[in-house]
């Protein structure tokens, strides 16, 4: 119990310590972001004055006048937060950052995720097969993936684009969902799942193949070490099968430190999603990020940190919990 | 990124040609005449929908508010709603009429007396009147003091009183105000505020579905004239101009504007067509004026001039434009559509290759030196030039980069940065800069008026500081005897009173050179002529072929045909 | 004497092919990087045609603007060598900081700076540069420094080190326990002097390996922020080369000779860096190198017939 009231209070000193970065960040800044912000809005609005409760929200999440206490800043920002209030956009002026989120967060949860779940599929398979393998031809595999890795996402993107969709005609070149078939938007068939997938596929592909390579090199580590310990020599010398030695003992126990390195294999692929978002005009919360970022609509990119991060924290929160169900000793060591 | 076209025009546009003001000439060639598609035609399987790229990003936010010059979709103005007259910019053309049969100037040119066509009818079925033309000039950002009345004699006749003479603002009243129902927005207080997801307009088209990859326009059945044989047009998003060109050369989508450097590559299959019009004129512009409060060396007339020679345009034109931009000339007039307004022959271009000699022969005159780093200074301080472009807007960002370059061969020292598009109107509009690329709207009629008036006059401008209240002079150039030209112009319609103004306005725009003129903008279009048919030519060009301008997308989707 | 050379010999990877291979990847880009600006034309030349495909004047062909692609890739490597080692210095430096005094002192000082790395571990790297590079470049008064190269890679270097400072931490941990420095504590040696003279020398590996990353990770991340308009915009790295290739639409014109080069130095830097770093990660863990070798003698003396029967785990 100990160690999950421990993630517990890490999880909840993490989220605060994220919120109050995103307090934080335009206040210190020697410039005045909520002014720059107020006088976007009134110029996307066309010219006229703004309403006194959007200005007193702008005001709350990227900083106020001079004359408010940071403390009393910091609690107005709460309350605004609280009533998931992230502002108004000026780049998509009138809409609320909360709803631009909103529609964007559903297509990179998806998006993702598939590229995640594949990843971390591929990689653990290749990485035990390799590490079983060890000591043969195999071994280059390795590098071989670490030249994949090295590869910049948006390049590797750019480059698929050219040869499968322009060049073969075999993919669809942007979008989550083919616009010509499906002119009223997202509907409920399985015709427009499968759209969706054909669609997903390409920049999935391009996140699996920067993204396996962290997986399968830590898995291949992990395997190696593993197959040398006292409890793969006992099973050998009891004469179990080389696969069942394989799959049971050795790959199966390789396999939960590697769940340990999730965050970091996360947070590369986040980074990549956003670049791959972009090349792909996939319409998620990456592309909303960079959007954000050129038309400097600082309200949508707090509001977009805030929420990739919270995933993130999620995320990486519900693995924790997991990770901790199948291996008893981290419930202990802490 | 693609350039949104300005969809409105700004106030106080041009004196139109004088056979219009006179006597106003009832025009009766209404651009679906030949189109003679009988409504039933559409009530069997329609055709597929006409796609369109016209520069919208994803996700789109749902916008048909006419008031939201700067977000409202693409195809809100001309499909969906439209003025009363349509101006076409690239022809000496009298207006076309839309909502409008005829329109009269009195004499004095303070009154304006405009027919409606019979029966119009709005998109939800209720009568389009005189009232709603009232009440559309009395409505919003439609106010101004200088209109004293508006009635309705009839149901199809209204007269517009202004206290000045409005000869030179027909494009912008006639051409430029949509129309808005009187049933419908007298309900709604702020303007501002609305999306207006479900339009009701007058065109030929109505909001069908919409989504965050694309919208879809359908016929109106209550439009004036029989349905367009494109029965549906779908509007999608895109995000760059790469994914563009490669949807239009997989047949993907069928009309777009926008920028390629190797058209071939698209039109090498032969189902797309491409148009190059060269209207709009790229210069740098200076900020001038120092008694405005500008600071730096541009605001020495000879340092631009030094500039201005110091640049290599034809290098210019084909590397940062792939060769597809046209002549720009000092004296800001059209050519050849504008050739009757130019006097000094020796204007009608900018000089084109560099010449260095010049550029420092004319510096030494004012007085400058060259330094031990070969840059010219006076008094002891280099000229040191800041040139600024957005961020993504890759032919400007291109142009500056070789400007700084050329100007450096000529001992100016100009430092090419970008900044984010954010950051580039403020300092452009308040007059916080040196230099900066920069693109001047054409007149969209054939007389320069528009460009001296919105862009040279000493009233279109404000003190560094500011944002000019009227006009998009940024230059902060403000010269008396320019004034005073462009006002004898306004009151007038003799033809050879105007050519004289004008005249003196070019002679001192082309030295004082406020904005130094580059190119003539590339507006490149690009179209599917394998699947559909009647697309403006060069011989007949009845519109402009860009989706993304005003109005005319309405000409050219009433004049397609799905082929075969 | 003998034994601290011993203990050098040991710090330092054994060779192998893939050290081998790396180090001249990575020796022949960096002496690129070094040398080739010098003999080559200025980057910036815009004198010749544009797009001009690679012949004997032009090795690698134009850009659009009639820049030498070859020395805009020569000056481009040197920039991104800047960026990178810049920022992964920078990363390293907090890493260490963060990672050791953690590690070493435990308590509450442990706790405190590994909330702090755990907390800088979780929040998403891309999107925290984003925000702050946002911020940051576009603050007044920063003038030429706000889009420099060496802002991007101080941000690179101040959000990228938590991941090095837990492998850090928890070897200093472990190093921590041993007996000389028990016996250093013991005779009264300054804690600070102990990290120093007993703990760091025993990490040289382990820092050079998160060295090596963090070069690695402030290349690409430069990369991916010049894609997204927030790189350098006053000098030449293989990122800008990028984004320049990307916005005059190089894929779309064919101009492979444009868009290729930049993206496949970054590529071989990267694999390069990530081969010396497998040497050194068989250091760290000697597993890695000898479990590989004893399966490949054993498979050998198996094959000719003198092995145990049967493959085991061999197989």
């Amino acid at each position: 119990m100990r160690f999950y009231l421990r993630r517990v209070a890490f999880y909840i000193v993490t989220f605060w310590a994220a919120i109050s970065l995103n307090f934080l960040l335009p206040r210190m800044m020697p410039g005045d972001p909520a002014a720059i912000m107020i006088g976007k809005l009134r110029r996307a609005s066309g010219g006229r004055q703004l309403s006194d409760e959007t200005i007193k929200g702008i005001y709350a999440l990227l900083g106020a006048d001079k004359s408010t206490s940071l403390w009393d800043q910091y609690l107005a920002y709460w309350v605004r937060l609280l009533h998931g209030d992230l502002g108004i956009s000026s780049t998509r002026y009138p809409y609320p950052v909360a709803t631009l989120i909103g529609n964007a967060l559903p297509w990179t949860l998806f998006m993702v995720g598939l590229a995640t779940v594949i990843s971390f599929a591929l990689g653990i398979g290749i990485g035990a097969w390799v590490g079983w393998r060890r000591g043969t031809w195999v071994d280059q595999l390795v590098p071989a993936t670490s030249l994949l890795q090295s590869i910049p996402y948006f390049w590797l993107a750019l480059v698929l684009v050219a040869i499968f969709s322009v060049q073969l005609h075999w993919l669809p070149i942007v979008g989550a969902y083919d616009p010509f078939t499906y002119p009223s938007g997202p509907q409920a068939s399985w015709a427009f799942a499968a759209d969706t997938i054909v669609h997903a596929f390409l920049p999935a592909v391009t996140i699996v193949v920067s993204s396996v390579g962290g997986w399968l090199l830590g898995m291949r580590n992990m395997m190696v070490s593993t197959m040398s310990e006292d409890y793969v020599l006992t099973a050998e010398a009891k004469g179990l099968t080389p696969r069942r030695i394989r799959d049971r003992y050795a790959a199966r126990n390789a396999a939960i430190p590697s769940l340990a390195g999730f965050s970091i294999a996360l947070a590369f692929v986040v980074a990549g999603s956003i670049v791959t978002e972009q090349v792909f005009s996939y319409p998620g919360i990456g592309k909303l990020m960079i959007q954000s970022v050129q038309g400097l609509d600082y309200a949508l990119m707090q509001g977009v940190f805030l929420v990739i991060t919270l995933t993130v924290l999620a995320a990486n929160f519900l693995m924790d919990l997991f990770y901790g169900l199948i291996d008893p000793r981290v419930r202990t060591n802490g | 990124m693609k350039r949104r076209a300005i969809a409105t025009i700004a106030t106080g546009v041009i004196a139109l040609a004088t056979a219009l003001t006179a006597c106003s000439a009832p025009i009766t060639d209404s651009p679906q005449a030949s189109a003679s598609g009988s409504q039933s035609g559409t009530s069997t399987t329609p055709a597929r929908a006409l796609r369109v790229w016209a520069g919208s990003t994803t996700p789109i936010s749902v916008d048909f508010n006419p008031f939201h010059v700067d977000t409202a979709l693409y195809g809100t103005y001309g499909p969906i709603y439209e003025p009363l007259f349509f101006f076409n910019q690239l022809s000496a053309d009298a207006a076309k009429p839309l909502l409008g049969d005829s329109y009269e100037f009195s004499s004095d040119g303070k009154t304006i007396t405009i027919k409606l066509k019979p029966n119009l009818k709005w998109s939800d079925g209720q009568p389009l009147t005189a009232d709603d033309v009232i009440f559309t000039f009395g409505y919003g950002p439609n106010k101004t003091d200088q209109l004293l009345s508006a009635t309705a004699p009839d149901a199809t006749t209204i007269v517009l009183k202004y206290s000045k003479p409005q000869f030179t603002s027909a494009p912008q009243l006639l051409g430029a105000t949509m129309i808005v129902p009187k049933h419908v927005w007298s309900k709604i207080s702020d303007y501002q505020a609305q999306t207006n997801a479900k339009p009701v307009g007058s065109g030929p088209y109505t909001v069908k579905t919409t989504s965050d990859a694309s919208y879809t326009f359908t016929f109106n059945t209550n439009f004036r004239d029989p349905a367009p044989a494109v029965t549906e047009v779908q509007w999608i998003g895109l995000d760059s101009n790469q994914s563009g060109q490669d949807m239009l050369s997989t047949g993907q989508i069928d009309w777009t504007g926008m920028f390629i450097a190797n058209p071939d590559s698209v039109t090498g299959t032969g189902a797309i067509s491409t148009m190059n019009q060269q209207q709009d004129p790229t210069v740098v512009v200076t900020c001038a004026n120092a008694a405005k409060g500008c600071k730096g060396a541009q605001t020495d007339p000879a340092v631009r001039q030094a500039l201005n020679l110091a640049i290599d345009r034809p290098a210019l034109a084909e590397k940062a434009w792939a060769g597809l931009v046209g002549q720009a000339n000092p004296a800001f007039v059209l050519l050849p559509r504008d050739q009757q307004w130019l006097t000094d022959q020796s204007l009608a271009a900018s000089p084109q290759a560099a010449n260095i000699a010049q550029a420092e022969q004319i510096l030494q005159a004012a007085g400058y030196t060259k330094d031990a780093k070969g840059f010219y200074g006076k008094d002891g301080k280099q000229i040191d030039l800041d040139l600024f472009s957005p961020d993504g807007w890759t032919d400007y960002n291109d142009a500056a980069k070789l400007i700084a370059e050329e100007a450096g061969k000529a001992g100016i020292k100009v430092t090419a940065r970008t900044v984010s598009e954010a950051e580039y109107w403020t300092p452009v509009t308040n007059g916080d800069f040196q230099l900066a690329m920069y693109g001047l709207t054409q007149s969209i009629v054939a007389d320069p008026y528009s460009n001296y008036e919105q862009y040279f006059s000493g009233k279109s401008t404000a003190n560094v500081g500011d944002a000019p209240g009227h006009g998009q002079n940024y230059s902060r150039y403000a010269n008396p005897d320019v004034d005073a030209a462009i006002q004898a112009a306004a009151a007038t319609n003799d033809p050879a009173i105007k050519k004289t103004e004008y005249a003196k306005i070019q002679a001192q725009i082309a030295t004082d050179l406020p904005y130094i003129p580059v190119v003539l903008n590339a507006s490149q279009a690009f179209y599917n002529t394998k699947d559909f048919t009647g697309w403006p030519t060069d011989a007949n060009l009845y519109a402009d072929p860009l989706p993304y301008i005003s109005v005319a997308p309405e000409l050219i989707l009433l004049n397609l045909k799905p082929a075969g | 004497m003998a034994d601290r050379l011993a203990g050098i010999r040991y710090l330092l990877p054994r060779w192998s092919g893939k050290l081998g291979t790396g180090l001249i990847m990575v020796g022949l880009i960096i002496a690129f990087g070094l040398v080739a600006p010098l003999f080559a034309a200025d980057p910036r030349d815009s004198s010749n045609k544009g797009l001009l495909p690679p012949s004997g004047s032009h090795l690698l062909g134009t850009t659009k603007l009639g820049y030498d692609v070859f020395s805009q890739l020569a000056t481009g490597t040197r920039g991104s060598l800047y960026v990178g080692l810049l920022g992964g210095i920078s990363a390293m430096l907090l890493a260490i900081l963060f990672g050791i005094l953690a590690g070493y002192f435990g308590g509450w000082l442990d706790e405190i700076l590994m909330l702090i790395t755990n907390i800088m571990l979780v929040i998403p790297g891309l999107p925290l540069v984003m925000v702050i590079a946002a911020y940051v470049q576009n603050t007044e008064g920063l003038g030429e420094f706000a889009r420099s190269s060496t802002l991007v890679a101080l941000i690179l270097g101040v959000t990228g080190w938590a991941g090095s400072a837990v492998v850090l931490r928890a070897q200093a941990r472990s190093l921590r326990t041993r007996e000389y420095v028990a016996a250093a504590r013991v005779a009264g040696e300054h804690g600070l002097r102990i990290i120093f003279v007993e703990i760091l020398p025993n990490l040289v590996p382990l820092i050079a390996a998160q060295l090596i990353f963090g070069v690695m990770a402030a290349v690409l991340g430069e990369a991916g922020l010049s894609y997204l308009g927030l790189g350098p915009t006053n000098s030449i790295t293989l990122g800008t080369m990028l984004n320049d290739a990307q916005t005059g639409q190089a894929v779309g014109s064919r101009a492979w000779w444009w868009f290729v080069p930049p993206g496949a130095v970054i590529a071989l830097l990267g694999t390069g860096l990530a081969l010396v770093n497998f040497a050194i990660d068989e250091i760290v863990n000697p597993k890695l190198r000898l479990a590989p070798q004893a399966a490949r003698r054993q498979r050998r003396a198996t094959k000719a017939g003198r092995g145990v029967a049967g493959g085991g785990a061999f197989a």
